[in-house]
C-alpha cells in the first residue's frame, strides 16, 4: 500500500537518504532498523511529508502523492505516527488528546468521539486517566495515549519512531504490549526501533539502513540469524 | 507632638527673581488637596484607565497579528512586520502620538482621545508582537509535528496546539508590558486629553505646588497599577493549576 522508488533528502549539503526503495503491503509489520543517524527517522518523516523530500516516488494505494502543499494534511489523516517524544497536547486531558483530531480535523460529533476515545484508552489500558492531565502520566502512559491518540483517526498505516527509546526500562513493555496487540489485528505498522527482540516477534520483514541506503532486507529470521552484509552483522553483535 | 505629625519637605527652588524660596508641604495641607481635588482626578482615573484598556486590547490584537506575520513563509508580510517593528521600537512614544494627532490632520481628522489611544496601541502593538512571537517560538517543535501527523492544517494546529499554550506562556511578559502601557498612556496629555498626568500638570501650574500634585498624580498611578499586578497574578496562578 506504501510503495517508495529512489527517495533521495538532503538537509543543505547533506545527502541523508540516497535513493531509498521500499515497499509495504497492507496488513503488513516492517521494522526498520540501522545505526543512529542513518536516516531512519527522516525516511519515516518523508512518509507523511513533515520532511519533504528532494527527489524520488511515493505512491500511497497506488496513487501518487505529489508534494502538493495543500493537500498534504489530507494525506496525513490516513497516516498515524507515534514520536519519542510522545508530543501530547500538555493543554489537553488525555481525552481531549484523544478527541481533537476526529472533532476538528474529521469533523465527527463530539459524543461519537468520546465514545471511541474510552474505547481506545479501554485497549491501551487507561481507561481511568481520562480526565488526567498529561504532565502527571509516566513516560509509559504518555506513549500508550500517543498511540491512542493517532488510532483515533482510524489511520490505514501507523508509523512508529522509537517509540520506547525515551523510556525508563521498566515501561517498554507496556508500549510494545500494545504495539504487539495493533500488529495482531492486522495494522499495517512502520516501526523504528532498537527493541531487537520485539522485532523478531512482529516483524514480518526487517529492513536496515545505513547510511542512507537500504542494505540489507527479509524475513527476521534471514536478518537476524543469517545477516549478508558485514555491517549489518556488525550492528548486531553490538545491539544483541 | 503636633509638629511630629508634620512631614517636612523642603525643596530650594531657583526662581527667576534669584532668590531661594522654600517650600513646604504639610500633611494636612496635603490630605486638604488630595480631598479637594479627588472628583477630578477620579474622572481623569476613569479616562487613564479608558485609554488603557482600549488600547491594549487593540495592541493584543495588532500583535497578535504581527506575530504571525513575523512567524509566516510569505516573505512580504515577513517584510512589513519588520518594517513596523523596527519603525516604531526605533521612534519615542511621544513622537508617534504627535505624529497620529498633528501629523497626519490633512489625511485623517481624529479626536485626541482616538489619536491618543490609537497611537498607544500601535506603539504596545508592537512591543507585543514580539512577546507573542517569542512565546510561539518557544512551544516545542513536536506539538506542530504531532498536530501535522493528525491531519491538521497549519492555521488550525496554530488556534488550537500552539497559540493556547504560547498566549500561556506570554502572560508574565504581557503583564509587564500593560504595567509599561498604563504608565506610558500619561504622554497622551501632550495632545490634551484630561488623564491623571494632565489634570496633575494644570493643577501644580494653577496653584504652584507641583511637589504636592506631581505626588498625588503618582498615588493614583501607583494604586492602578497595584490593581493590574494584583488581577495579572490572579489570571496567572488561575492558568497554572495542574497543567503544564
Ligand atoms: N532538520 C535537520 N537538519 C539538518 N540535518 C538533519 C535534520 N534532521 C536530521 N538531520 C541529520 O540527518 C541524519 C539522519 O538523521 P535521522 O533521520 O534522525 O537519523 P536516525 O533516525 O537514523 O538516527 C543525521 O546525521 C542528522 O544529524
Ligand atoms: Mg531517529
Amino acid at each position: 500500500m506504501i510503495k517508495i522508488e529512489n527517495l533521495h533528502k538532503y538537509f543543505h549539503d547533506f545527502h541523508v537518504l540516497k535513493g531509498v526503495n521500499l515497499e509495504i503491503k497492507r496488513n503488513e509489520v516492517v521494522v526498520l532498523i540501522g545505526p543512529s543517524g542513518s536516516g531512519k527517522s527522516t525516511l519515516l518523516r518523508c512518509m507523511n511529508f513533515l520532511e519533504m523530500k528532494d527527489k524520488g516516488v511515493l505512491l500511497i494505494d497506488d496513487q501518487l502523492i505529489d508534494s502538493d502543499k495543500k493537500k498534504l494534511h489530507k494525506v496525513r489523516e490516513n497516516i498515524g505516527m507515534v514520536f519519542q517524544h510522545f508530543n501530547l497536547f500538555p493543554h489537553k486531558t488525555v481525552l481531549e488528546n484523544v478527541i481533537e483530531a476526529p472533532v476538528h480535523v474529521k469533523k465527527m460529533k463530539k459524543e461519537d468521539c468520546i465514545k471511541i476515545a474510552h474505547q481506545l484508552l479501554e485497549k491501551v489500558g487507561l481507561a481511568d486517566k481520562a480526565d488526567v492531565y498529561p504532565d502527571k502520566l509516566s513516560g509509559g502512559q504518555k506513549q500508550r495515549v500517543a498511540i491512542a491518540r493517532a488510532l483515533a483517526m482510524k489511520p490505514e498505516v501507523m508509523l512508529f519512531d522509537e517509540p520506547t527509546s525515551a523510556l525508563d526500562p521498566e515501561l517498554v513493555g507496556e508500549v510494545l504490549q500494545v504495539m504487539k496487540e495493533l500488529a495482531n489485528e492486522g495494522m499495517t505498522m512502520i516501526i523504528v526501533t532498537h527493541e531487537m527482540s520485539f522485532a523478531r516477534e512482529v516483524a514480518d520483514r526487517v529492513f536496515f539502513l545505513d547510511q542512507g541506503v537500504i542494505i540489507e532486507q527479509g524475513t527476521p529470521n534471514e536478518l537476524f540469524d543469517h545477516p549478508k552484509h558485514e555491517k549489518v552483522q556488525q550492528f548486531l553483535r553490538h545491539v544483541l | 507632638m503636633i509638629t511630629l505629625l508634620y512631614v517636612k519637605i523642603f525643596i530650594y527652588l531657583e526662581n527667576s527673581l534669584d532668590t531661594k524660596r522654600k517650600v513646604v508641604v504639610k500633611i494636612d495641607k496635603f490630605i486638604n488637596s488630595f480631598i479637594q481635588t479627588f472628583n477630578g482626578f477620579v474622572g481623569a482615573t476613569g479616562m487613564t484607565l479608558k485609554l488603557t484598556i482600549i488600547s491594549l486590547i487593540m495592541a493584543c490584537f495588532i500583535g497578535l497579528i504581527v506575530a504571525l506575520m513575523k512567524l509566516s513563509s510569505n516573505s512580504f508580510l515577513n517584510w512589513l512586520a519588520v518594517i513596523y517593528i523596527g519603525a516604531i521600537r526605533g521612534t519615542p512614544l511621544i513622537l508617534q502620538i504627535m505624529w497620529l494627532y498633528f501629523g497626519i490632520t490633512h489625511i485623517i481628522v481624529l479626536s485626541a482621545f482616538w489619536a491618543g489611544s490609537i497611537a498607544l496601541a500601535i506603539h504596545n502593538g508592537a512591543y507585543i508582537a514580539e512577546i507573542f512571537r517569542g512565546a510561539i517560538q518557544s512551544i516545542d517543535k513536536g506539538q506542530m509535528e504531532a498536530a501535522k501527523s493528525l491531519g491538521m492544517t497549519n492555521s488550525l494546529a496554530m488556534r488550537r496546539i500552539i497559540l493556547p499554550q504560547a498566549l500561556k506562556r506570554a502572560i508574565p511578559a504581557l503583564g509587564n508590558q500593560f504595567i509599561i502601557g498604563l504608565k506610558d498612556s500619561s504622554l497622551v496629555a501632550f495632545i490634551g486629553i484630561t488623564e491623571i498626568f494632565n489634570l496633575s500638570m494644570s493643577e501644580a501650574a494653577a496653584t504652584f505646588r507641583q511637589l504636592e500634585f506631581y505626588s498625588i498624580a503618582g498615588i493614583y498611578y501607583l494604586v492602578l497599577i497595584l490593581i493590574f499586578t494584583f488581577i495579572i497574578n490572579k489570571i496567572e496562578k488561575k492558568l497554572d493549576t495542574g497543567r503544564r
